[in-house]
C-alpha cells in the first residue's frame, strides 16, 4: 500500500455547543461548525474547495452547507455512516487531494442526536428501517447499538475475567477529563460505585456505561503539508490512517471468529505500518467511547495491553490524565457528548498544538499548569503522537495516527 | 389469537423456506451442494462459494448459549411491555449460530454455555417465531 505519511495535515477544527435541545436546524449547526474550523486554520471560503460529510439521513448535505457558507467546491460528497466515519473521510480527504481533484477539504458531522433523531429509537425520527438482516433481528427486539454490542462484553467477561468494575473505570477516568473542559455536557466527576449502582440498560451495560445522545456539529480541514505551513496553527501531521475496517462478516460477525475480537485486530496493521511506530510511541489516545467497554476493547486490540487484560489496562490509572496514556481527554461521548468520533479527533489535534480549551487561563496560547484537579488543566505534558481508534460497531472500526 | 403487538419479519424471496419451515415448527438452515457449507440467516447465495444451489437442511433444534444480553430498556413496539428480555447468539449443533430471543427461564439463571432448544411461538396466521428456551 501506498505511504502518504506526514505529506497531510489537520490545520483546523471546530464545533457547535453541546446541547440536549439545540433548537436548530442541521443546516444552522453545520455552518456554524464548518466556520469555526475554517477560521481555526486561518483560511477564507476562498481557499476551501473540497467537502465531505458523514450521517445516516438525519442532517443537512454539503449542497446545502456549502453555500450557505459561501464556498464554491471542486469535490463534495456525502457519506453513510456513523461511529469510525472519521478517521476514514480524512484517509479519503487525503486521496481526494493526491488525486487533484481539490486541494482543501472540510469534513463536518451535524446531528441533533438527542432532539431529532436518536439512535435505536421508534418514531418519526428514529433510524431508518434496515432492509434484510435487520428485519431479522426486529422480531426478536434487537434495535440499540447497546443490545448489538453487549453480547461482546459479556464474552469477554466470560472469557477473561473482566469484571463491570474495572470497566467502570473508563467512565471514571472520562468524567474527571470532563472537569477540565468548559463544554462538557457532564462535568461532575464520577466513582466505580456510581457506574456500577446505576440501573441496567442492556445488561450487562449500567446507565453509566453508555454515552450521552446529543446535539450537536463538529468539523475538521485537512489539507497537504506544504500548504499547512501558512496555517495559522501549528499544523498537525497525519502518520496513518485506517478506514472502516472490518472483521469477516459485518453481520452476524460473531458467527465468524472470535465475538470478542474487534476490528481493530484486522486496522492494527495498516495504521502502525503506515505510521511506523508501535503503541508504546503514542502519548494520547482516543478510543471511542460509545459504552465503557468499547474504548477497553479498542485499546486491547490495538496492542496497548495484551488481548484480555483490557480490565486491567483501563482500571490502572494509564487512561487518566496525569497516566502514561490518557484516553479521550475531553471526556469522550460518556461525558463530553456524543460526535461520532469527530469531537475525539479535534481533541487530540488540539493536545498535539498544545492548545486545549480547558480552565488554564492562557490556554489558547498554549500556557497551561498540568494541574488535574476539578476545574484545572487537562493539556497533557509534551503530548507528540495522538491516535483515535473509531468505532462503529466490534466487527468496523477505524483509526488515525497523529503527530505535532 | 390475541393481537401480537411485536414486529413481524418482513418475508423476503430469499427466507420465505425458512419462515414456511418455522409455520411447520422446523428451523431450517440452508446448505450449499456445490461445497457443503452451511449458513443462516437465508441468503440467495452460498456466501462461501457463490453458488445458487442451495437446499434447506431441517435442525434438531438444539445448540448452546455462545453470549446473551438482558434488556431493561427499549423503545421496540411490543417488546417495551415485556421487560426484561434476552437476546442471544445460539451455535447449533447442525454449527450455525443464530440470533434470537431466550425464554422460559428467568434472566439470572442463564449462563453462557447452556444447553438450549428451539420453540416456536405462533404470533399469526402465517407466522410462527423461533426462540430458545433451557433444554
Ligand atoms: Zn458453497
Amino acid at each position: 500500500m501506498k505511504n502518504l505519511r506526514d505529506k497531510y495535515c489537520l490545520v483546523g477544527v471546530g464545533e457547535t455547543e453541546y446541547s440536549r435541545g439545540s433548537n436548530r436546524t442541521t443546516r444552522a449547526l453545520a455552518v456554524e461548525a464548518v466556520r469555526a474550523a475554517i477560521l481555526d486554520a486561518g483560511l477564507t471560503a476562498s481557499d476551501v474547495d473540497g467537502m465531505l460529510d458523514y450521517q445516516s439521513g438525519d442532517s443537512t448535505l454539503a449542497n446545502h452547507v456549502a453555500p450557505d457558507l459561501g464556498i464554491r467546491l471542486n469535490f463534495y460528497m456525502d457519506v453513510m455512516g456513523g461511529g469510525s466515519s472519521t478517521e476514514a473521510l480524512i484517509g479519503l480527504a487525503m486521496g481526494a487531494i493526491e488525486a487533484g481533484m481539490c486541494n482543501t477539504l472540510a469534513i463536518y458531522r451535524s446531528m441533533n442526536g438527542y432532539s431529532e433523531f436518536r439512535i435505536g429509537g421508534t418514531g418519526a425520527r428514529a433510524a431508518q428501517p434496515v432492509r434484510g438482516l435487520d428485519l431479522a433481528q426486529v422480531p426478536f427486539g434487537m434495535r440499540s447499538a447497546g443490545q448489538n454490542f453487549a453480547p461482546t462484553f459479556l464474552r469477554h467477561m466470560y472469557e477473561y475475567g473482566t469484571t463491570s468494575e474495572q470497566v467502570a473505570h473508563v467512565k471514571v477516568a472520562h468524567s474527571k477529563h470532563a472537569s477540565q473542559n468548559p463544554k462538557a455536557l457532564l462535568k461532575d466527576r464520577v466513582t466505580v460505585q456510581d457506574v456500577v449502582g446505576s440501573r441496567w440498560i442492556v445488561k450487562p451495560l449500567h446507565l453509566l456505561d453508555c454515552c450521552l445522545e446529543t446535539d450537536n456539529a463538529t468539523c475538521l480541514i485537512v489539507t497537504t503539508a506544504e500548504r499547512a505551513r501558512d496555517c495559522r496553527q501549528r499544523p498537525v501531521s497525519i502518520m496513518g490512517v485506517a478506514g472502516r475496517v472490518s472483521k469477516p462478516r459485518l453481520d452476524f460477525h460473531w458467527a465468524h471468529g472470535p465475538i470478542t475480537r474487534v476490528a481493530g485486530y484486522y486496522a492494527k496493521d495498516i495504521v502502525f505500518g503506515q505510521a511506523g511506530i508501535g503503541p508504546e510511541d503514542v502519548d494520547v489516545t482516543g478510543s471511542y467511547d460509545a459504552f465503557t467497554f468499547t474504548t477497553m476493547l479498542q485499546l486491547e486490540e490495538y496492542g496497548f495491553c495484551k488481548k484480555g487484560e483490557g480490565g486491567q489496562y483501563v482500571s490502572s490509572g494509564v487512561i487518566e490524565l496525569g497516566g502514561r496514556r490518557p484516553n479521550n481527554t475531553a471526556g469522550g461521548h460518556l461525558c463530553e457528548g456524543y460526535t461520532h468520533g469527530m469531537s475525539m479527533v479535534i481533541e487530540n489535534v488540539r493536545q498535539l498544538r498544545g492548545t486545549v480549551d480547558d480552565y488554564c487561563p492562557k490556554a489558547a496560547e498554549g500556557v497551561h499548569t498540568y494541574d488535574y484537579a476539578p476545574g484545572r488543566c487537562r493539556q497533557v505534558k509534551d503530548a507528540e503522537i495522538a491516535m483515535n481508534l473509531g468505532w462503529a460497531m466490534p466487527p468496523l472500526g477505524s483509526a488515525l495516527i497523529m503527530r505535532r | 389469537m390475541a393481537e401480537y403487538a411485536k414486529p413481524l419479519p418482513e418475508i423476503t424471496a430469499e427466507s420465505r423456506p425458512f419462515w414456511e419451515g418455522c409455520k411447520r415448527h422446523q428451523f431450517l438452515v440452508q446448505r450449499c451442494r456445490a461445497c457443503g457449507a452451511r449458513q443462516h440467516y437465508p441468503r440467495g447465495i452460498c456466501a462461501a462459494c457463490w453458488s445458487d444451489d442451495l437446499e434447506w437442511l431441517p435442525s434438531a433444534g438444539r445448540g448452546t448459549v455462545y453470549a446473551f444480553t438482558v434488556t431493561y430498556r427499549t423503545q421496540a413496539r411490543g417488546f417495551r411491555d415485556e421487560l426484561p428480555y434476552v437476546l442471544a447468539y445460539v451455535e447449533l449443533e447442525e454449527g450455525v449460530q443464530v440470533l434470537t430471543n431466550l425464554v422460559g427461564g428467568e434472566p439470572a439463571t442463564l449462563r453462557i454455555g447452556m444447553p438450549v432448544r428451539v420453540t416456536f411461538e405462533d404470533v399469526s396466521a402465517d407466522v410462527s417465531i423461533p426462540r430458545f428456551t433451557p433444554a
